[in-house]
């Protein structure tokens, strides 16, 4: 997310009305927008902490403000294409940029993008992972030398009692009203707190953020969160956990921090039109569960191991605005409807003009704000893409400045980016922005950040391969959008990417399209022959793990081909160079190995490393120490992926286990041939 | 003696023939399956009517063709002679030919594989013939790359040096290097911006650089693993300029056993060939695979593959 203008956050009037001409506008411009390339681009947040050997404590840095200043100030940075496109004006003009920085929710966080989008070409594919180690190292250049920008999803300290940040500010502020975490938690650009303080007012009492912890051989059961003061007055919401905010068994927290303090991989890609852009929407819907159960990262949660692998619910209801009655807890009387998930959530309807796309496949319970799509529809949208904004409309704009109010401007989008901006969902449809030769762009946003840039590359060079798969092969992984939510939820279980199974579809493969019956030929085909029968919706998918959808499956009722086969099929049908194909490959057989269970996910090394900790007590405690060894061997990791050194003599316990031999340090491009690991 | 040519059409969407099966590193698999649906739906798609059934209801496959052999439509209606005295199989529709973007928006690639079972004398008739037939697919007029494949060179061994010093003693390079001359004339003429081969190793390629006019842009390899190129080759491509892509092809890959298969009245065939079992019904003859023509239309800007297909040349010498 990026700053707003600085500006006075007001109450929202008639917000949705001009966000909703906006659209309209925006969309009447840009709906025939053709012939756009394939850009894309990938988001990498950091935790910046605070580490030196000799202090016992491992702490959250808060000098956000200020690192993101020194980056703005680097003349050699801004001269390159660099810096902070907040801040200053960042040139475009060189032709290969400098990556660029941009400030995130929580003040202790840290977003990376390249310094411009990236194409297609196979060999640019690889200039990703080098690109995102030079981000790394020139976002470490500005911080202090006990500064690190680490790629953990959330700091596992998080909201403890006592010290967590530097500098230390006392929790119980008149912003956040947090008995965990303080208002100087979250960046202080006045969009943030006024996020989450106008969530906390709309919802009428804290957000309720509460993880199943995960019963050890010594862990109290049923287990009360000990870290909840049931004793605090200073604010009305104090009373939350005296009415049951913070129930047996489950880890609690109170404040959007916990959610939106999370680092994530995020992926944007700009479509050639409208039309594949909304088939892009809808063909990697289906995705996202199983790439959010690939990329589990998040085991702990406020100093104690939850019982899920990943951040997405703890995100969800960390921004979670709705009332008692649109929540179901009482009768409608002042909210419009009841809404079944948070304004944080998976998809909720598909939007493509596919023709695959069955009746059956939407969601019948679908919300939305019947006067918005009737707007949206008179003014020419066609009822799918109007059904889409009409949902998301149900939401309020939740911050909204005073000075946008005083005239509506049609050639801006700000209305319409507000409240898009506020809806996030696990894709992203993203109409161009006004003013701007950008094209229709889509956002995949349901994976955790990795430990090394090697695999966040590896996971953004598959997305992008699959998506050029989807569209050569024209796929078809449609499935009722509600089994798609189910899929999410089930994604959240610990190791979920080797246990559960998910609903997908068996079988991806475009129907034939009969040749046509035109021509005056005699033996011009015939369309008597009556349309293949269409099968019950049920009969198209099946409940699969993670490794049969990313491998492929041998099972009896279904032969489907594996995402990996597809991306190697779709790379065997083009001109690549033997190098690059090697490399691709590397990054292919990561994802590969990770399905398999061959290797771990960041979330079962980060279990592993807590329960061989010698200060771990099986009780599900992660204390100061144990997160202080994690921390230093996520950092030891990371500096020897700056420099290329490989993992030799590396003392991190069961690192074979999550990296295997990739970049091991055999070869000099830290290559490790596949001839030598069969060895 | 009748010209046979066989297509796939498009087979990018065309449904799971152009997934490789994992482990598999080299293989003809696409070509002959995408053919034999191919076949199949073209006699679903021109049959009068619903299949009929003899009896017995016929066994429907689990993709829903029908694959009993008695219950086909009858030859001509899915094959046809064109004014060029070719018989297609199955027939075309010429007039779904062609590119959905600007010709400029591509890079077409096409692989022209010589089979051994064709003699090399009349290979500029099979490189004429192939150019003329994808041209006509895509309506374009010049190709960006054209690799040639010649018979009889791999690249196999139990370690890649080992294959590139057998590789060195593959193939017939006199017979490649007048083959050569052929393409080079196209090149010369404009048709085609990018000559390529395929399988050549360090001695083989450094000895062909040496004998031809136009050096080739591209060579293509397949090893195991592709991670581990003999470092000569590496080297000698790098200091020529010479582009080493990955394949996947085998290099025989349309034997006369399995193009037999395919048109015979197996389970698996198209019932176009006469056997002694159906000696009134279908050619006659022994059918020679000549050459095989493989075309990709690749959308550049958007890295999609829009087009890729397979023609087929064979000859049928009556007995």
């Amino acid at each position: 997310m990026g700053l707003l203008a600085l500006g006075t956050a007001l109450d929202w009037p008639d917000a949705q009305k001009r966000a909703q001409q906006q659209l309209l506008e925006i969309w009447n411009k840009a709906k025939r927008k053709e012939r756009d390339a394939m850009l894309w681009g990938d988001e990498v947040e950091y935790l910046v902490v605070r580490y030196s050997k000799d202090a016992p404590s491992v702490l959250l840095s808060l000098r956000q403000a200020d690192i993101l200043k020194a980056l703005a100030a680097d003349e050699e940075l801004s001269a390159k294409g660099g810096g902070v496109p907040d801040l200053q004006d960042v040139k475009t003009h060189n032709s290969n940029p400098l990556p660029v920085f941009h400030p995130e929710f929580g003040r202790f966080m840290l977003e990376a993008t390249p310094g411009k989008p990236w194409g297609i070409g196979f060999k640019e594919l690889l200039e990703v992972e080098a690109d995102m180690k030079t981000r790394r190292k020139i976002a470490k250049e500005h911080m202090n030398s006990d500064e690190f920008p680490i790629t953990l999803t959330t700091f596992p300290r998080l909201g403890v009692p006592g010290v967590f940040t530097d500098p230390y500010y006392p929790p119980s502020g008149p912003k956040l009203r947090s008995q965990f975490v303080p208002d100087e938690i979250a960046n202080p650009h006045i969009r943030f707190p006024t996020l989450a303080a106008n969530i906390r007012w709309r919802r009428g009492r804290k957000v309720q953020v509460n993880v199943p912890v995960f019963h050890d051989e010594k862990t109290p059961n049923p287990w009360k969160d000990p870290s909840v003061n049931y004793d605090l007055h200073n604010w009305p919401e104090d009373d939350d956990v005296r009415n049951g905010a913070a129930p047996d068994n489950f880890i609690h927290m109170d404040a959007m921090a916990f959610g939106m303090g999370s680092c994530c991989l995020q992926i944007t890609f700009q479509a050639k039109n409208i039309v594949e852009g909304r088939k892009m929407y809808d063909q990697l819907s289906p995705l996202g569960p199983i790439l959010l159960a690939l990329t589990a990262a998040t085991p702990i949660y406020k100093g104690f191991l939850a019982d899920t692998d990943v951040r997405w619910n703890q995100i969800s209801r960390a921004v979670d605005d709705r009332t008692a009655e649109e929540l179901g807890e009482k009768p409608l009387k002042n909210s419009r409807w009841r809404i079944p998930k948070s304004r944080y959530a998976s998809n909720s309807t598909y939007i493509s003009t596919d023709p695959r796309l069955r009746p059956e496949y939407f969601d019948p319970n679908l919300v939305i704000d019947e006067s918005i799509k009737a707007q949206l529809l008179e003014g020419g949208m066609d009822d799918l893409l109007a059904t889409h904004f009409a949902h998301l409309f149900i939401r309020d704009p939740i911050v909204i400045f005073n000075e946008d109010l005083e005239q509506l401007d049609l050639t801006k989008a700000d209305h319409f980016e507000n409240l898009q901006s506020t809806n996030w969902q696990h894709m992203r449809f993203k109409p161009p922005p006004a003013g701007s030769d950008i094209g229709w762009r889509v956002e995949f946003r349901p994976m955790e950040i990795q430990i090394t840039d090697f695999e966040n590359a590896a996971f953004s060079v598959f997305m992008v391969l699959i998506t050029r798969a989807i569209l050569s092969f024209d796929l078809n992984f449609y499935i009722p959008i509600v089994k798609v939510d189910e899929n999410m939820e089930t994604a959240h279980a610990r190791d979920a990417v080797l246990d559960k199974k998910f609903y997908f579809r068996k079988n991806p493969f475009p129907n034939r399209t009969p040749r046509s019956a035109q021509g005056s030929n005699a033996n011009s085909p015939v369309t008597s022959r009556p349309p293949s029968p269409v099968s019950p919706v049920e009969d198209e998918y099946a409940l699969m793990t993670v490794d049969e959808v990313i491998n492929g499956s041998k099972s009896e009722e279904h032969d489907f081909p594996g995402l990996i086969p597809i991306v190697e099929s779709y790379l065997d049908s083009v001109n690549v160079d033997v190098q690059t194909r090697c490399e691709l490959s590397t990054y292919l057989d990561l994802i590969r190995k990770r399905a398999s269970g061959e290797l771990w996910t960041a979330a079962k090394w980060i279990r592993h490393f807590v329960a061989k900790h010698p200060a771990y007590k099986r009780d599900s405690v992660v204390d100061d120490e144990i997160t202080k060894s994690l921390v230093s061997a996520v950092i030891n990791i990371g500096e020897r992926e700056q420099a290329g050194t490989g993992w030799k003599g590396l003392d991190v316990p069961d690192l074979a286990n999550l990296l295997g031999q990739f970049r091991g340090g055999c070869g000099g491009n830290g290559v490790k041939r596949s001839s030598d690991e069969m060895n | 003696m009748t010209q046979i040519v066989l297509s796939t059409g498009n087979i990018v969407t065309a449904g799971p023939s152009i997934i490789r099966k994992p482990g598999i590193t080299r293989s003809n698999l696409e070509l002959t399956n995408s053919l034999r649906s191919n076949f199949l739906a073209a006699q679903q798609d021109y049959a009068g009517s619903p299949v009929s059934s003899n009896g017995n209801g016929g066994h429907v496959h689990r993709h829903g063709h029908p694959v009993n052999g008695n219950s086909r439509p009858a030859i001509d209606a899915w094959t046809a002679t064109e004014d060029d005295g070719v018989l297609y199989v199955p027939r075309i529709d010429w007039t779904a030919a062609g590119l959905q973007e600007n010709r400029a928006q591509y890079e077409i690639t096409l692989k022209l594989f010589f089979l051994p079972s064709a003699p090399a004398t009349k290979r500029t008739e099979y490189i004429n013939e192939a150019l003329r037939l994808v041209m006509k697919e895509l309506r374009i007029d010049h190709i960006d790359l054209l690799i040639v494949s010649f018979p009889g060179i791999s690249f196999e061994g139990n370690c890649e040096w080992e294959a590139d010093k057998i590789n060195a003693t593959m193939g017939d390079d006199e017979e490649e290097v007048r083959t050569w001359s052929a393409l080079e004339s196209l090149y010369e003429q404009g048709k085609v911006s990018r000559l390529g081969i395929a399988e050549f190793g360090t001695e083989k390629l450094q000895r062909f650089i040496d004998k031809v006019k136009v050096r080739p842009a591209v060579d293509q390899i397949n090893t195991k693993d592709c991670c581990s190129v003999p470092p000569p080759l590496t080297k000698l491509a790098k200091s020529e300029g010479i582009e080493l892509l990955t394949h996947s092809d085998c290099t025989d890959i349309l034997p006369s056993g399995i193009l037999r298969e395919l048109l015979g009245h197996g389970p698996q065939g198209a019932g176009v060939l006469a056997d002694d079992e159906n000696a009134q019904n279908g050619l006659k003859g022994d059918l020679i695979p000549e050459w095989v023509v493989k075309y990709t239309a690749f959308v550049n800007y958007r890295g999609v593959i829009e087009n890729k297909g397979y023609f087929a040349g064979a000859e049928l010498v009556q007995a």
